[in-house]
């Protein structure tokens, strides 16, 4: 057996996981230095779609695309947010230098309209992020969207439940988010194209709330406080 | 001065067979619905002709497409046709209910020389598909006699002209009935014949008013006439014989109005950021449409791919019978400036109000919202949503003074149902909203939930605890 397997591999006719070539496909840096280094030094792919996994609202998600939200804006390319589940706070968006002329927020009743609007955001050369909240997508209809996302070279985030992890899904990058110790976000990639997934990481999120995690809690405690607090 | 007269005979049956994809028989009845007054070739062909009964036509042809004819309809139609022979003519004089009038003896020098503006005219006529007899003379009257015989030819010779007149007989010179037959008694056949009465006795022995009329087609006596001016709208109305029923048949007809609407633009030099669409029905009320592109707009093809999308997503009520385009908003043209040398920006630029234009149209207008921060120290009001507007001013400086707040915020507080793990900062209080009622008087903390969620609660002024933000 070990004979066979020599010859075969003197042939090269194995392919050989270790050592495979570093594939070139374009790419945003995610403003993450250890994200990126886990993603293969690559960041968000550009023309694919790219999936973020997580619960529930509120564990840093959109901290960890405000670097790249931040430099598309000011490349003067639009940010679409595509039925968001809260309100994006203006004001916060502000302070962390989005320019807010290059955002638009979308509204769609049904799927078709979500489906037709993401495909056409994904075609223009004027989106520079496409962020969506699908309520339910088929796989048939995350394989259109790849399709749409190929014809153009824009980097597209669909943020869906955890529990869809275990579906196949034909998006370029799959990451799970989780929240971690000390407010930080830990990234679990489930599926990158040309190499191996399951790089695990955890990006330091405390400052989305401008809390450093050295410090103790800032709370001024006063007689109200002791009922729940 | 000399004037150009445009007879067209059959205006209503050009215009509304323009508007048809097949050309089948189809007639004009006047309005009691008796009579045919004018038929198309087609129905010509099956041997209808003007002046036969309607029970007639019909009966040579089952399938004959009948309009009756309308002298409103009548009158807007020749409008339209004033406004884009307004193009070539600045002095233009309607002549109800089938003639045009303009001035182009001012004009010859433009064009170069007659035969080129008799040319431009013809081609006019033909790119709109519209039958018309064309006449020249050195009066109003005379141009229009000559246009009605069907006599007229390209030349601005006098003598030329007043030879045609004077060989006209005098059934077709327009006179009154009774002059008419008193001129004949008189033995008189021709028009010259009457040119060459000495005017007293004509005044003496008939009417005065006869006697006006000549020396107006002679040009001895002043005719003077009222120029049209054109409206400061832009309006184009498609008739159909047969009811449309599906949004698929409006398409065709609207090609062709939505040209015409390139060309009147590119003509005025102008853009425009909104059209509607009013369909009419027979019986229920019309169905109005607002087009609107996110930026200044004149091509047809852009226009036609926002209107499809939107028919698409509205299935028509009942059946169409007519369909009218309006334009006026009017913008002036932006001069391609602040282009770089691959002229990328201009490019970008047009995409963006395409997509956008694509969004509003399928998704309506209060589907697409930009954000903007608002002073006020109420979270709720420290922001607005407004419509979506091409701002090309310098980005906003990043507002560090700001304070910190959640980049995700509820749509209304939610009541805090367990007792969060830690409590990061706090409280911040934010009390206002007595100036206008809507009382605000909270405490903000930062603290962490048991799902690992940063939240911003608040306590309000009756204890009760409710998330309003996440910090996302």
């Amino acid at each position: 057996m070990r004979e066979l397997l020599n010859t075969l591999m003197q042939d090269a006719r194995v392919w050989q996981g270790h050592r495979h070539t570093q594939t070139t496909q374009p790419a945003e840096p995610t403003g993450y230095q250890v994200l990126d280094n886990q993603l293969g030094g690559l960041g968000w792919p550009r023309g694919a779609l790219s999936e973020c996994l997580l619960d529930a609202p509120g564990i840093g998600e959109l901290h960890l695309l405000l670097p790249l939200m931040q430099r598309v804006c000011a490349e003067g390319r639009t940010v679409f947010w595509l039925n968001p589940p809260h309100t994006p706070y203006a004001p916060a968006l502000a302070r962390e230098g989005v320019n807010l002329d290059q955002v638009v927020l979308i509204h769609t009743d049904d799927e078709g309209d979500f489906l037709w609007t993401l495909e056409n955001c994904l075609r223009s050369p004027v989106t520079g992020l496409m962020m969506a909240w699908p309520g339910k997508l088929a796989s048939r209809e995350v394989r259109r969207l790849q399709l749409a996302a190929e014809a153009g070279s824009n980097v597209c985030v669909l943020f869906r439940e955890r529990r869809y992890a275990g579906q196949n899904s034909p998006a370029a990058l799959r990451l799970e988010l989780e929240p971690d110790e000390q407010q930080a976000l830990k990234v679990n990639v489930l599926k990158r194209r040309g190499s191996w997934p399951g790089q695990r990481c955890s990006l330091a999120m405390a400052q989305r709330a401008d809390l450093s995690f050295r410090e103790t809690t800032r709370v001024v405690r006063g007689p109200w406080s002791g009922s729940t607090g | 001065m000399l004037w150009l007269y445009l007879h067209f005979p059959h205006l209503v049956l050009d215009h509304i067979r323009r508007t048809r994809e097949n050309q089948g028989a189809l007639v004009i009845v006047e309005g009691s619905g008796q009579k045919v007054i004018q038929a198309c070739p087609e129905a010509m062909s099956q041997g209808i002709r003007s002046g036969m009964r309607l029970k007639t036509a019909i009966s040579l042809a089952p399938d004959l497409g009948i309009v009756r004819a309308d002298e409103t309809q009548e009158a807007r139609i020749l409008e339209d046709q004033a406004r884009w022979l307004y193009r070539y003519a600045a002095h233009i004089v309607l002549v109800p209910p089938d003639g045009l009038l303009a001035e182009i003896g001012s004009l010859q020098k433009l064009y170069g020389g007659l035969p080129a503006v008799w040319q431009t005219v013809e081609q006019g006529l033909n790119e709109r598909q519209l039958n018309a007899w064309i006449g020249i003379g050195y009066t109003p009257l005379a141009a229009r006699l000559i246009a009605r015989a069907g006599k007229g030819e390209c030349t601005a010779d006098k003598g030329h002209i007043l030879r045609s007149l004077s060989q006209m007989p005098l059934l077709a010179a327009e006179f009154d009935e009774k002059a008419c037959t008193r001129l004949q008694r008189l033995g008189l056949n021709t028009l010259g014949e009457v040119f060459d009465l000495p005017s007293g006795e004509l005044a003496r022995r008939l009417s005065p008013e006869l006697l006006a009329y000549i020396q107006k087609i002679q040009g001895t006596r002043p005719d003077p006439r009222t120029p049209w001016q054109p409206p400061h709208s832009f309006r184009q109305q498609a008739d159909f014989v047969q009811e449309i029923e599906h949004t698929q048949g409006l398409l065709f007809p609207l090609q062709r109005m939505l040209a015409e609407l390139e060309e009147d633009l590119c003509w005025r030099q102008q853009d425009t950021d909104s059209l509607r669409l009013v369909l009419k029905h027979r019986h229920s009320e019309p169905t109005r449409l607002q087009i609107r592109t996110s930026g200044p707009e004149h091509r047809a093809d852009n226009f036609l791919n926002l209107i499809r999308l939107r028919l698409e997503q509205h299935s028509l009520s009942s059946p169409v019978i007519s369909m009218v385009l309006l334009v006026k908003r009017f913008l002036s043209r932006e001069a391609p400036a602040g282009q770089d040398l691959l002229g990328e920006t201009r490019d970008l630029n047009e995409a963006w109000h395409t997509l956008i234009s694509r969004l509003q149209a399928r998704l309506g207008d209060q589907a697409l919202r930009q954000l903007s921060p608002q002073a006020d120290h109420r979270p709720e009001r420290a922001w607005s949503a407004s419509e979506v507007l091409r701002k090309t001013g310098a980005p906003l400086i990043p507002a560090a003074e700001l304070p910190r707040r959640p980049l995700w915020l509820l749509k209304g507080p939610q009541p805090l149902t367990e007792a969060p793990v830690t409590w990061f900062s706090g409280p911040e209080r934010i009390s206002g909203g007595w100036w206008d009622g809507q009382r605000v008087h909270r405490d903000y903390y930062i603290a962490q939930l048991n799902s690992g969620q940063l939240a911003w609660v608040f306590r309000d002024a009756r204890e009760g605890w409710f998330v309003h933000g996440w910090f996302g």
